[in-house]
């Protein structure tokens, strides 16, 4: 790659005779030097040079696993790169909050469509797309594409069929093409969901292109699309290196608002968090995703960098089994929400940088209640808990996961403090697969999780954490009165009747304390300050069509 | 034809070893604790998705016609389909093996002829101070952890003087180097791509320094050891006494009698090489066989795993052959 023009404040601080002072091994180095100083004396086609950069390049933690987003596995940088290379029909707008761009999820506009609406039932939704959008190998969107997309999502049974099973769509037969540019999706049930669901699943592809490649051991083409690039998105991938280096270039064939503002972005992998501050501070990159916590606050003070921050709704929380003992016992799960040293966490873990949890409701997420959750830091009342429990002392074990600073921090402090109270915990990191196995078999007493949906509304997080058999309820968390909510939510609408149900939603939680809800850490990504545009994603998954970069 | 014999012999014997670490690898890896299936399933996946998957990839069979489908599948040459990116294992490894292969074979060439021309050097200085100093290198060698000397060789090579590229890849893509072999500066010869040529080698020169520092010192202190026993022995001083050119005792005497121990340890070190480049590769964005064995272990991803297995496994073995058959030649002692 090449090499950027230095900034002052990270040009060498060594002369040439200081170095060789520094012994044998870079000796070494200087010997093997000169034939690497032609690449670094390159000058940076991406911040420089112009009143708008035309290139803006983007550290990530790692190359994406596939290229098919109906089969991939859950790869954080592969979803990213999905939102904005594969055409998705709709998509979020965008709204400011307390000074902050953020994707407004109350705002679901028609992107490559031209619009998507329901019947008076709001049961069968209609998408026309728009005539004359283009796939890159030139072909015609149309509503074929779309059928097949969604025929190969339900054949998939993975992320889309999944998730549509929410708004009432369970089989291909629901999708009716009705004519070159009409789909209707026929669901089971209205739903006050179908635009936030649809916003991350209407992604199509080029079933013309796709075809070519299918084959009969292989109908849907997955073995093609796992190593070749869609097209048609925000942005076109123009290369793709295979584990080092993604070109995107801007879809100037979009047809909606927001197009992309800079024409080229190098997306590079960069595993090793530390390496990745290196290359910002040198201005190699100018958007680093993968630099940790404690790297962060010293960049906060790092001349040519600034840290854009943000509110988030990243939950961090403690999931308690609660069909098993001890936390089978709500006086023992109070126990554990009162031994919880929360400003200690946002203080010690970040910085100061994350919000106090009011409620198992994520602040901001509409319905959200400030009293949905009651506890506080307090040993006394904690041991009174336990007391109520019958019980003075107990042993279990805190599981998260083992490649995570942050989790392993905020384990070591509930230790210390839930060690006062009598509850004794034994650390344990898990790796992924090991999580994912005790997970499905609901072995795990306690654990730390950390994430934020994906969808901004208290229907889909009961859907994913909170009735039986969710897949997030990993405490095996299930109360009747939930469950019928749950279900009058289907075909409830009306966001005034919506909200009281929430608010009952709320204070069934607050009382039952599945989760130690522990705080909601902000947001915050380190770019050079040439960097504008940043849009604060719901759903931790950048949007890069509104970055721009100044000279 | 001796040694033709006693290959094409130690290749049969390879069989049955490499039998072994199929049925090994197959069953390791399934006793450990870890569901492939559930890492590749979004959040919303129900129980009914999670067993659509096992039988996508053939997990729900019993354990016998899984390993039968397995070892019929290398017989004819298929590695199976990761579950993680659905691809073939067999055409992601191919791309992953080039840019490992080249890391360790340039990595380890470099030690062997550091380590033999210091090695002696230093042998014949013995208790002076280039001596001394040598053997503070390769203590200093042994003892740094290949991790952080990556880290420092970037912090100072690339960060503080700016003389190596970005610890981001292997090759700047700018060049356009068409991919043949996977290792970038034989596919920028093969492609006659000069610049991708170079900047290969800029980004070769931070991760095998490091290698080579990891690698060199057991083998220095070999060659120094074994270069002490010769200059000591009665042959050797024999030699001297009959007044020998200096060239003759050099070349004859000395290096051949040195070198007898080395391919042994240099086949040893190769297998160290490989295992250290999981780290190194994470260190420098390699992105090669090493982070690709690791991730596949990390998620439980059967047939990468077997097939990582089996490849170290075979690497070693083969690495081992021509090392005895290295030492056959250099020592005529030895029967084959």
């Amino acid at each position: 790659m090449a090499r950027s023009h230095r900034s002052g404040a990270s040009s060498p601080a060594l002369s040439r005779r200081g170095v060789l002072q520094l012994g044998g091994s870079v000796a070494l180095l200087l010997a093997t030097g000169a034939c690497a100083a032609d690449s670094g004396n390159k000058p940076k086609d991406g911040a420089s040079g112009g009143p708008a950069a035309k290139t803006l390049r983007i550290a990530v933690s790692s190359y994406l696993s596939s290229w098919d987003q109906d089969f991939v596995g859950f790869d954080l940088t592969a979803l990213m790169l999905y939102k904005n290379v594969f055409p998705y029909l709709i998509d979020y707008g965008v709204t400011t909050a307390s000074g902050s761009q953020i994707l407004d999820t109350q705002n679901v506009t028609p992107t490559f469509a031209e619009s998507f609406q329901p019947d008076a039932e709001q049961k069968v939704w209609t998408l026309k797309l728009r005539r004359g959008v283009k796939f890159a190998s030139g072909n015609e969107m149309k509503a074929a594409d779309v059928k097949w997309s969604k025929d190969r999502a339900f054949a998939a049974q993975a992320n889309v069929a999944g998730v549509y099973r929410t708004i009432g769509l369970t089989s291909a037969d629901q999708v009716k093409v009705v004519d070159d540019y009409t789909v209707e999706f026929h669901q089971a049930f209205p739903s006050a969901l179908t635009r936030q669901i649809q916003a991350i699943s209407l992604y199509v592809f080029d079933s013309v292109e796709a075809k070519k490649h299918a084959t009969a051991s292989d109908p849907w083409a997955k073995e093609w699309f796992a190593k070749n690039p869609p097209t048609g998105g925000y942005y076109n991938v123009t290369k793709a290196n295979q584990g080092q280096e993604i070109e995107l270039s801007a879809n100037t064939d979009y047809p909606g608002p927001d197009p992309a503002k800079t024409p080229t972005i190098r997306i590079s992998v960069v595993p090793a968090a530390s390496n990745q501050r290196l290359q910002l501070q040198a201005g190699d990159v100018d958007i680093a995703l993968g630099i940790s916590q404690r790297d962060i606050q010293d960049l906060k003070k790092t001349p040519g960098i600034k840290v854009i921050s943000a509110p988030s709704n990243r939950q961090v929380a403690i999931q308690m089994s609660v069909t098993a003992a001890p936390f089978n016992d709500v006086n023992i799960r109070k126990a554990l929400a009162y031994a919880v040293p929360y400003e200690q966490i946002i203080s010690n873990v970040y910085g100061g940088d994350a919000r106090a949890a009011k409620s198992t409701v994520p602040l901001d997420m509409p319905g959200h209640d400030d009293n949905g959750y009651p506890y506080a830091h307090d040993i006394d009342k904690a041991k009174a808990a336990m007391a109520a429990a019958g019980r003075s002392s107990l042993d279990s074990e805190l599981v998260f996961e083992s490649d995570n600073e942050e989790q392993q921090k905020i384990a070591v402090q509930v230790q210390s403090e839930a060690a006062k109270a009598g509850i004794r915990l034994k650390l344990t990191p898990l790796d992924p697969a090991t999580l994912g196995e005790r997970r499905t078999k609901k072995n795990i007493p306690l654990q730390i999780t950390s994430g934020q949906l994906w969808v901004d509304d208290i229907e889909y997080m009961l859907a994913t954490s909170f009735v039986k058999g969710a897949n997030l309820n990993y405490s095996n968390y299930s109360n009747p009165e939930i469950e019928q909510i749950y279900e009058k939510s289907h075909t409830t609408v009306d966001t005034a009747a919506r909200n009281a149900l929430w608010k009952r939603v709320q204070e069934i939680l607050a009382a039952d304390v599945p989760w130690v809800v522990i705080c909601q850490p902000n947001f915050n990504l380190p770019v050079r300050e040439s960097v504008a545009g940043w849009v604060q994603p719901m759903d931790g998954l950048a949007r890069l069509r509104y970055l721009s970069a100044s000279a | 034809m001796r040694i033709f014999r006693f290959v094409v012999r130690r290749l049969l014997q390879l069989i049955p070893v490499l039998l072994g670490v199929v049925v090994l690898a197959f069953l390791l890896v399934r006793v450990l604790p870890g569901d492939p299936v559930r890492s590749i399933l979004g959040p919303n996946a129900s129980a009914e998705d999670a067993e659509a998957a096992r039988v996508r990839f053939g997990l729900d069979k019993s354990l016998w016609q899984q390993f039968l489908d397995y070892l019929g599948g290398l017989v004819t040459g298929d590695f199976g389909t990761s579950i993680q990116s659905g691809n073939s294992v067999g055409s992601e490894m191919a791309l992953r093996i080039g840019p490992t292969l080249e890391l360790v074979v340039i990595a380890v060439t470099i030690a062997l002829v550091v380590a033999t021309v210091l090695g002696v050097w230093s042998a014949r200085r013995a208790n002076r101070l280039g001596d001394h100093s040598v053997r503070m290198f390769a203590l200093a060698g042994n003892s740094v952890p290949e991790f952080w000397l990556g880290l420092v060789l970037v912090l100072v090579g690339y960060s503080i003087l700016g003389w190596f590229p970005a610890p981001n890849g292997r090759v700047d893509p700018d060049t356009n180097l068409t991919p043949i072999t996977g290792a970038d500066l034989v596919d920028a010869v093969l492609t006659a791509n000069g610049p991708a040529f170079a900047s290969a080698a800029a980004y070769l020169a931070l991760p095998v320094l490091t290698l080579v520092v990891g690698v060199v010192a057991p083998l220095l202190r070999s060659v120094r050891a074994s270069a002490l026993e010769v200059l000591h022995s009665e042959s050797y001083a024999a030699a001297q006494a009959h007044g020998l050119r200096g060239r003759t005792l050099h070349y004859g005497y000395l290096m051949r009698a040195t070198l007898v121990r080395l391919p042994s340890l240099a086949a040893l070190v190769f297998g160290t090489a490989i295992g250290s480049t999981v780290l190194v590769e994470y260190v420098y964005s390699w992105q090669g066989f090493g982070q690709w064995a690791l991730r596949g272990l990390l998620y439980r991803d059967y047939p990468v795993v077997q097939a990582s297995v089996l490849v170290i496994a075979l690497c070693y073995v083969l690495v081992f052959l021509i090392a005895d058959v290295v030492h056959a030649i250099l020592d005529p002692r030895v029967r084959l």
